[in-house]
């Protein structure tokens, strides 16, 4: 078994010497053995390959020459692997370029012969080309396209089950592996030719944009942390914006997190291809869960969407226990049984561990239902929750059209509040308090909630006044959730939602950056389960 | 409030009219130019003292020419340029420039919020940030090369794209071969033809080799420096190894480096003999990162010996075939390639200057600098320099630990 990592690899050569190419995946939660021997603000993905070889003892390893990451961890590994071999790859294909890469596979191939000992055949080579020679694309109607940085199959798999369209894969774990064999006087220079043909990913210097085709249903753009190539493509395509745009970045391993997840079903569901059965609920009580990270809360509807209870509580160390203690409570307020109750649908984080639900649907929808609901001219909802902050743009029918979520830390949510609380020795509920004259207008200049806490350590040791390091944080909240709202563009009115709309402070902080007041729900926190239960009760 | 601050505030308020902007970079360049020129700091030898000039012009010239200018990268062949006077303006000068002026995180924040990501080296961010705010006025011609660093490639594929500027790729293989320099120099020659219908003139072969004489004959001085470097204490702030990358790079070939590498030699000569602790850096050095400017900056204690990013060239180039010459250069580049050949050019280097300490200051989203981090650590053990890396941005500085890294870095120096 020989490991490789890029597309432009010859895998075939490798299977002609009748061995085994393995596509090497990065699946590490920990970079134990890969910190050791590499800097850990290297891009995760080659982190995470260096730590599969050293832990599974992978002895031999094929590399391309395609990014400052890759070609580094070459330098890492080349005293401790029993074989490894670097190709350079060039970024256009011109005839001298295919020369280029001819020679480089054929250097490779006399290394891997020797270290071997094994013969190459090229009449093997012929035969497994020839045999992928009429692998065609799967044709239909209605296409989204995966582009962007390599995703992770299990992802492409759970994007492929859950959506009605079909789904291409543009990103470098796509297996397009088609050869022209016309020209058999030189095999493997028409094969390394075939190879500098291949759909280009972003290091070369072909022009992308032909990959973009009107009739898709929309696009999922995937960028890896550290990956130079992808966010140029994403904000070009952002910014011509003619189709529905996802994007998500990760560090690679996170790339099937609860999360990205919810972003990606969010996404199917407003771009009207998610894979869902839809039926009328009948007349009754309709309940909405939202088992957030930080709190859960429950609110029960009628049918004719007067709400008739609802309850919060913090999520404890248990999801599933607080959704129970949660839809009891509000049971209770209602003084209702749970046989009085026609549908349910959960949503938020727990949303996947509540068995009595009936549906479950992102929070991201459900915040967009529930604040169209109490508002119907809101068209920017800005829900800042415990662990995650998001910003939804609404239709003027109250769709959901487009959303950003902060990335995986906790910068700018309401655990960073708690933990600066904390750390200052107050209550949240003193933190929460507005102070409008400002002696010292401080800037905190770490988003990082570590970095922050350090930072704010520093200006209390400074004897600084509390109600200016408290302006601001306040300020360093909204400051993150503005840069967010200007991802996808301003556009009144504005709802704010989410534990972090109770906070005057940073609610007055938004406010005075936008420039325009907020609409803030008479409790905040109960929004996204509100639209859990309107959908619940819609049936859609 | 101090007059940077007051300069900063103006810019930022003004940031929704580009225009303006423009004008007042334009009036902060003069106005350095004219402090530099008049108000002589006596601790500056005088071949420093020409290329701080020297320098802040090449930008104002650029900025104030954009349609005889080429937006380039550090390692651009800007030979062409010179020969057929046109000004380049390289990135990663303009953003050191725009973080001098403070206004870096304004621009890095631009470009974010336009969808660049925030792992992204920030130099890339600032230039992207002032483009798309149109401070930067178009110029005429982009020209990148793919080695080293990967944000070059996307970068100027997507400022030639929104501009509809043209833009060549001058791919550099990986590995030094035969063939590897014909596919370059090809492409050279494609560079030269592009330039001459851009911007409608010839370019004369005989300029070009003239160039390649003179930048022969300047790094024939910078190896006479490097002679000297081990023994002398010389540069008096970290921003002035940083300018020598102006000469060492992009305008390497102009008759003006080649008269500031005469008066480098004969100032050295004359300096001082080296006392107190030197330092060898790796790859960049902070010069905004306040730690690193109260322990280097006109310091008696420690001083700067030297960046191997000065010297990631010393050889000569092919006069007879500037185009394969200057191809050879290209891919020869110590930073090129696999980073042996890095690691080579930092232990000649290290044996000629002999310093006390070696420091890596890890550039926020360069990986092609923080993936070898481990490697010359190796290097350094194996010849007995003590080595220290530091994380954080040389242009970006809400980026930089200062707590944190004034720890280390005084621990570092105590243990020197």
């Amino acid at each position: 078994m020989i490991g490789y990592i890029c597309k432009y690899t010859p895998v075939e050569i490798i299977e002609a010497f009748g061995e085994e190419p393995v596509r090497l995946e990065s699946g590490y939660k920990s970079h134990e053995h890969a910190e050791a021997l590499i800097h850990s603000n290297m891009c995760s993905f080659a982190k995470g390959v260096l730590e599969n070889i050293i832990e599974n003892n992978i002895e031999e390893v094929i590399l391309t020459a395609c990014c400052d990451s890759i070609k580094r961890l070459y330098d890492v590994l080349k005293d401790k692997v029993k074989f490894i071999h670097i190709l350079d790859l060039p970024r256009k294909k011109d005839p001298l370029a295919i020369d280029l890469f001819y020679n480089e596979i054929i250097e490779f191939m006399e290394a891997y012969q020797a270290f071997k000992n094994k013969n190459f055949a090229e009449e093997n080579l012929l035969k497994i080309l020839e045999s992928k020679s009429f692998n065609k694309e799967k044709q239909s109607a209605e296409s989204i396209a995966i582009l962007g940085a390599r995703l992770k199959d299990d992802v492409i798999e759970k994007i492929i089950n859950s959506c009605t369209a079909n789904v291409i894969n543009f990103t470098c774990t796509a297996e397009e592996r088609v050869f022209n064999i016309e020209a058999k006087d030189n095999l493997l220079k028409s094969y390394a030719e075939s190879l500098l043909n291949l759909t280009p990913c972003m290091r070369m210097a072909e022009d992308r944009s032909k990959l973009i085709n009107k009739e898709l249903k929309g696009i999922i753009y995937n960028t890896i942390k550290f990956c130079d190539f992808y966010s140029y493509e994403y904000a070009e395509l952002k910014s011509k914006a003619d189709l529905p745009l996802l994007k998500i970045e990760t560090d690679y391993n996170d790339s099937n997190s609860g999360q990205i997840l919810t972003r990606i079903d969010a996404f199917l569901e407003s771009t009207g291809i998610k894979k869902m059965e839809k039926q009328r609920a009948k007349k009754g009580y309709f309940v909405g869960v939202d088992s957030g990270s930080t709190s859960t809360n429950v609110v029960i509807i009628d049918e004719n969407k007067n709400i008739i209870s609802y309850s919060i509580i913090p999520t404890g160390p248990k999801a599933l226990e607080s959704a129970f203690k949660a839809f009891e409570i509000a049971l209770n307020n209602a003084g209702l049984q749970e046989k009085d109750i026609t549908s349910i649908v959960a949503t938020g984080y727990g949303r996947v561990s509540i068995p009595f639900a009936d549906r479950i649907v992102t929070e991201i929808t459900c915040h967009g239902k529930g604040a169209f609901f109490i508002d119907n001219t809101v068209r920017t909802v800005i829900d800042i929750g415990g662990q995650d902050s998001k910003v939804i743009r609404l239709d003027d029918s109250g769709n959901v059209i487009d959303f950003v979520m902060n990335d995986k830390c906790s910068a700018g949510t309401g655990r960073f509040l708690e933990v600066m609380a904390r750390t200052l020795g107050i209550s949240i509920e003193e933190m929460a308090k507005v102070h409008k004259e400002v002696k010292e207008n401080i800037t905190i200049t770490s988003m990082c909630t570590v970095f922050a806490e350090s930072e704010v350590i520093s200006l209390i040791a400074q004897n600084k006044d509390q109600r200016d390091i408290i302006h601001a944080l306040n300020k360093a909240v909204a400051s993150k959730a503005v840069s967010l709202v200007d991802r996808i563009g301003r556009k009144g009115k504005y709802m704010m939602t989410g534990g972090v709309a109770k906070n005057q402070g940073v609610v007055y902080a938004i406010e005075s950056r936008l420039g325009e007041k907020l609409i803030i729900p008479f409790e905040p926190q109960i929004i996204g389960a509100l639209g859990a239960a309107l959908i619940s009760l819609e049936g859609k | 409030m101090d007059t940077v601050k007051i300069y900063t505030n103006i810019i930022k308020d003004n940031m929704d009219r580009p225009e303006k902007v423009d004008k007042l970079i334009n009036f902060g360049l003069t106005s350095a130019y004219y402090y530099v020129s008049f108000f002589k700091d006596k601790r500056i030898p005088k071949s420093l003292h020409y290329l701080n000039k020297y320098s802040i012009k090449s930008i104002k010239d650029s900025l104030a020419n954009p349609q005889n200018s080429a937006w380039v990268n550090l390692f651009a062949p800007s030979e062409f340029l010179i020969a057929m006077d046109i000004k380049p303006l390289f990135i990663e000068a303009y953003s050191s420039f725009m973080s001098g002026f403070f206004i870096e995180d304004y621009l890095v924040d631009t470009a974010e919020s336009r969808g660049m990501s925030n792992t992204l080296c920030s130099y890339h961010k600032t230039f992207i940030g002032a483009s798309e705010l149109n401070i930067l006025k178009k110029p005429k011609f982009m020209m990148t090369t793919s080695m080293i660093c990967d944000a070059n490639i996307p970068t100027f594929k997507y400022l030639s794209k929104k501009h509809g500027v043209p833009l060549y790729i001058i791919d550099i293989p990986y590995k030094y071969s035969k063939d590897a320099v014909v596919y370059v120099k090809k492409q050279l020659l494609e560079v030269a033809e592009k330039l001459e219908e851009v911007f409608n003139r010839k370019l004369d072969t005989d300029k070009l080799r003239e160039v390649v004489k003179t930048e022969n004959k300047t790094r024939a001085l910078m190896r006479e420096y490097l002679n000297y470097a081990g023994e002398k204490r010389f540069i008096p702030t970290m921003t002035f190894e940083m300018y020598m990358l102006f000469a060492s790079h992009v305008f390497i070939g102009s008759k003006e480096v080649l008269h500031f590498y005469e008066m480098l030699v004969e100032d050295i000569k004359r300096a001082p003999e080296r006392s107190g602790k030197s330092i060898f850096f790796i790859h960049l050095l902070p010069i905004f990162e306040k730690n690193f400017k109260d322990y280097f900056n006109f310091s008696d204690k420690f001083h700067i010996a030297g960046s191997d990013l000065n010297y990631d060239f010393v050889d000569e180039i092919d006069e007879n075939d500037p185009f394969k010459g200057i191809a050879e250069k290209l891919i020869l580049n110590s930073f090129n390639g696999e980073i042996n050949r890095k690691v080579a050019r930092i232990k000649e280097l290290i044996e000629k200057i002999k310093p006390d300490g070696i420091i890596q200051f890890c550039h926020l989203g360069c990986k092609q600098s923080m993936g070898g981090t481990f490697i010359i650590k190796n290097l350094a053990s194996e010849v007995g320099i003590p080595f220290l890396y530091l994380d954080g941005d040389c242009v970006d500085k809400r980026n930089n630990q200062e707590g944190q890294n004034r720890t280390r870095l005084e621990a570092f120096l105590e243990m020197l």
